[in-house]
């Protein structure tokens, strides 16, 4: 690999997008921070770009603090618009005129909602700029757990069955159920039913299960494993696996035990109580890393990502849940025993920024389909519905 | 020549000095026109020391309008003793320093432009000894210049509103307004919880009570999506109310209760009813609780006039929604009451039954059904400050009510405290009493002195504002007590005197431009 890295990187100029319109909004902003920090620290020029719930998108001043945000965006925040069109980007206001941001790359820290699932990356390829959290294709499959536990079927990967609650239909296995919103991120909005009918009280009254709901059955005996990859610096790594340990009588790791327990100014996903690696027999921890590098070709997400298993510790039966392109801290903690933070976002930011773009080539071609179309009168013809 | 000069510049100066302080005062009353002069005339009242200053120095001013040989240096003396007094209103702050915000910056202006165009018609038609009066009257000045700033800042802000206005038209969310004497962010926040599952929610983040404040809510926080916001309006006077549900329209309104908070400005109970009731006008739900007579007549009328009406009650009346604190218990009436009433179990942690009542009736109103809120009666939100329980290493227990200013809750946390009191511990109740309850203010002080002299509490009064009425209610239960003229101060004695296994209770807190 020509090294010539190290001197395209010290005029690079990474943005760290954070925020977004979703219910992770907030821990977003933290994941961004960290990040920004981490790249700060690295000697790196980093522009922190916050899109604040309501919409507007604002250009923050470097070592921002989590409770500058708490009163929405911090006050020395500048807004920047977003241009569409034949002259796309970021513009933050100047003294006279609208400066462009240059940005070589951007480094996406937004969690569920529209910015992991394909939303932001539809956006930023509009905006010609390369951003790391996969294409909007692979940031959607990611989004939806249907669609998502289709493909793993598909390829014969082990998972639970898991099916969409549709009005009419019977299940096709037997409760207890855990019933899940189609479209989400973390554990928000998951409900532990026992019956059918519960679940479909629950799924009409639950604002974050309207948009669509998943149901697989329920298997309090199985246990979190985690795994994150990457696919920056060489190939396709996975980094070690970890058990988050839940409270002895938590049903499901919840979004409180996640990012809230821990006394103040310790709370947080890198602090939650964990086994790092996780005791399980070599075995399981060598399928868990084949099926990670398997899920990453298959659903073509990029940068750092986690995938989440369910594991029978009594037989040994390990299956895949759900892949986050955007984890938390951006998994970093996971990462932390092999690999340092620095190196990890800008193998991420390198790869976003040296890869191709994604999509087709979209100009004219010679016209011959224009030319040989002749007047739209004549494809009038026949349309006007059934003669009376 | 050289003297007239001297003297504008030093009476420029001094006035100056004087202004900073009055211009925090002012910023740290909200900038409503009259406080400054309110809150002058209390620290005289208190201060024989600072009184006399304050006279000395206005006779030396109006000495210094007879032309006589050394009218200028009466002109300087008194300008100098009436930015001294008083003398333990710091310029800078201890609590709370000056904070140049745009706003402050802008009334600043303001009031410098006044004082200029008052001193330079003093100066040419008396002479320029008779600039002095600027001088001993800033808080007059800072007041009429907080006035006239006042309805700049209207005009300024009319954009910033209007952008609200087209926001909330857009996203089109069920507005709830909440307003009440005590406890509107704890419903607030407990509308925002039990809401949490079932529908989409933003609530008007803490203080954000008023015109300006709700703009920002909306303008910062209203996302697309929104089915229910939240709002919490608060009001010093009749009017206000009506001004903010003319701009937010509500959906579904809210009272908590009716008390003696800002009593002073009001005049009396039923002018704060009246003030309030005024959130009902629009909406067409209305949940009350039915335990105070006024909201229990208000309820009669919004039924009369075709309103929805939700009432609550924590006394066991009948009511859509009961809550029995003792029992644990919340039960709601089913819509049109076709179905039987859902009885619902609550979590810890609740000090105002009625506050959660409210909450669960604005759910209600919202057409939740009651089974979805089973789960949400856990874990709900507890109010910073609002006798928050700590306990210290050393088995002291610290309870922290210092954002609580009302007759009833200092009430019932001195009882609660009372409760807790341990072994050879003793409970001590530092405060320094109540504000802006007006007429009754000396009454509910002393009330509070003598509670807590019959739980047998030792009380540390702090400052000046209230000694008196604290120190009278004490004496009259018999109690003991210690003064102090600071908080800080407060801690030490508190902490020696409570004891291992002793409680502290802060009672109330007042800033620093307190006596």
């Amino acid at each position: 690999m020509p090294d010539n890295r190290s001197a395209s990187t010290s005029d690079a100029r990474w943005a760290v997008v954070f925020g977004g319109p979703s219910p992770e909004h907030e821990i977003s902003i933290l994941t961004g921070l960290q990040a920004e920090r981490v790249l700060t620290k690295a000697g790196q020029q980093v522009l922190p770009l916050y899109w604040a719930p309501t919409g507007g998108w604002f250009l923050v001043p470097n070592g921002a603090e989590a409770k500058d945000f708490l009163e929405g965006p911090p006050s020395a925040a500048r807004p920047v618009e977003v241009r569409l069109g034949a002259d796309p980007g970021f513009f933050v206001k100047g003294r006279l005129r609208s400066e462009r941001l240059d940005i070589s790359a951007a480094l996406s820290c937004l969690h569920g909602g529209l910015g992991e699932g394909g939303g932001y990356a539809g956006l930023m390829a509009l905006l010609g700029i390369p951003t790391t959290g996969g294409s909007l294709y692979a940031s959607a499959l990611g989004m939806d757990k249907l669609a998502f536990g289709g493909v793993l079927a598909a390829a014969g990967i082990p998972t639970l069955p898991r099916v969409a609650l549709e009005p009419d239909l019977e299940l096709p296995f037997d409760g207890p159920y855990i019933v899940k919103p189609r479209f989400g991120g973390s554990s928000i909005g998951i409900e532990i039913v026992d019956d059918l009918e519960t679940a479909r009280v629950v799924a009409r009254t639950s604002a974050h299960l309207r948009a669509g709901a998943v149901v697989e059955p329920y298997r309090a005996d199985l246990v979190d494993l985690n795994i994150s990859f990457r696919t920056g610096g060489d190939g396709v790594q996975v980094s070690d696996l970890e058990k988050p340990l839940r409270k002895p009588d938590g049903a499901v790791y919840s979004y409180d035990e996640k990012y809230l327990a821990g006394g103040p100014g310790e709370a947080g996903l890198s602090s939650a109580p964990r086994e790092l690696p996780a005791q399980v027999p070599d075995e399981v921890a060598a399928l868990a890393a084949e099926l990670a590098e398997r899920v990453a070709v298959l659903t073509g997400v990029t940068g750092v990502a986690r995938l989440d298993f369910l594991y029978d510790e009594s037989s040994g039966e390990l299956v895949v849940n759900e892949v986050n392109a955007v984890p938390g801290a951006l998994a970093l903690y996971l990462w932390a025993p092999k690999v340092g933070a620095a190196e990890v976002l800008l193998d991420a930011l390198r790869e976003a920024r040296d890869a191709p773009p994604v999509s087709a080539p979209s100009g004219f071609g010679s016209g011959a389909a224009l030319r040989a179309a002749g007047g739209i009168a004549g494809k009038l013809v026949g349309l006007d519905g059934p003669r009376l | 020549m050289i003297k007239d000069l001297a003297v504008l510049v030093a009476v420029l100066a001094l006035t100056v000095v004087s202004g900073l302080r009055w211009l925090r005062v002012s910023q740290r009353e909200h900038y409503l026109p009259g406080r400054a002069g309110r809150i002058a005339r209390l620290w005289y009242a208190r201060s024989g020391q600072d009184a006399m200053g304050e006279l000395v120095a206005v006779a030396l001013a109006v000495l210094a309008l007879v032309p006589f040989d050394t009218a200028w240096l009466a002109a300087i003396v008194g300008a100098g003793i009436g930015a001294l007094v008083p003398t333990g209103l710091s310029v800078r702050g201890r609590t709370s320093k000056l904070a140049w915000t745009g706003r402050l910056r802008r009334l600043a202006a303001g009031w410098i432009v006044l004082v200029l165009v008052l001193g330079a018609l003093l100066a040419w038609l008396v002479g320029p000894p008779a600039t002095a009066l600027v001088a001993v009257s800033v808080p007059l000045t800072v007041d009429a210049a907080a006035w006239f700033m006042g309805l700049v800042e209207k005009r300024l802000s009319a954009p910033f509103v209007a952008k609200a206005r087209k926001r909330l038209a857009r996203v089109r969310p069920s507005v709830v307004a909440i307003t009440g004497s005590y406890g509107k962010t704890s419903t607030k926040g407990y509308v925002a919880h039990l809401l949490a599952r079932s529908r989409a929610v933003v609530a008007s983040p803490a203080s954000f009570n008023n015109r300006l404040g709700l703009s920002r809510a909306v303008n910062d926080g209203l996302a697309e999506g929104t089915e229910v916001f939240v709002a919490e309006m608060g009001t010093y006077g009749p009017g206000e109310i009506r001004e903010l549900c003319e701009l937010f329209p509500p959906d579904v309104a809210a009272i908590t209760t009716i008390g003696e908070a800002h009593l002073e400005r009001m005049g009396s109970t039923e002018v704060i009813l009246a003030a309030k009731s005024e959130i009902t006008e629009r909406a067409k739900a209305v949940v009350l609780p039915v335990d105070e007579p006024g909201l229990a007549a208000l309820a009669e009328r919004c039924r009369a006039d075709g309103k929805r009406v939700v009432t609550c009650s924590v006394t066991g009346l009948d009511a859509d929604v009961v809550v029995d604190l003792a029992a644990g218990t919340a039960t709601l009436a089913a819509p049109d009451r076709t179905d039987g009433p859902v009885t619902l179990e609550l979590g810890e942690g609740v000090a105002h039954g009625v506050n959660l009542a409210v909450a669960l009736g604005i759910a209600l109103a919202l057409d939740v059904e009651p089974e979805a809120l089973r789960g949400r009666l856990t874990g709900l939100p507890r109010a910073a400050h609002r006798a928050e329980v700590q306990r210290t290493a050393e088995g002291l227990t610290v309870i922290d009510d210092t954002y609580n200013a009302n007759p009833v809750g200092a009430s019932a946390a001195l009882t609660e405290a009372a409760g807790l009191v341990g072994e050879g511990g003793r409970l001590v109740l530092v405060t320094p009493g109540m504000v802006e309850l007006g007429p009754v203010q000396v009454e509910r002080n002393a009330a509070l002195g003598r509670q807590a002299a019959e739980v047998g509490a030792h009380v540390v009064v702090v400052g000046r504002t209230n000694r008196s009425a604290l120190v009278a209610g004490i004496t009259a239960g018999g109690g003991e007590y210690e003064v102090v003229e600071r908080r800080d101060q407060a801690v030490a004695v508190a902490t020696r005197v409570a004891g291992a296994g002793g409680v502290i209770l802060y009672e109330n807190d007042l800033p620093d431009h307190y006596p």
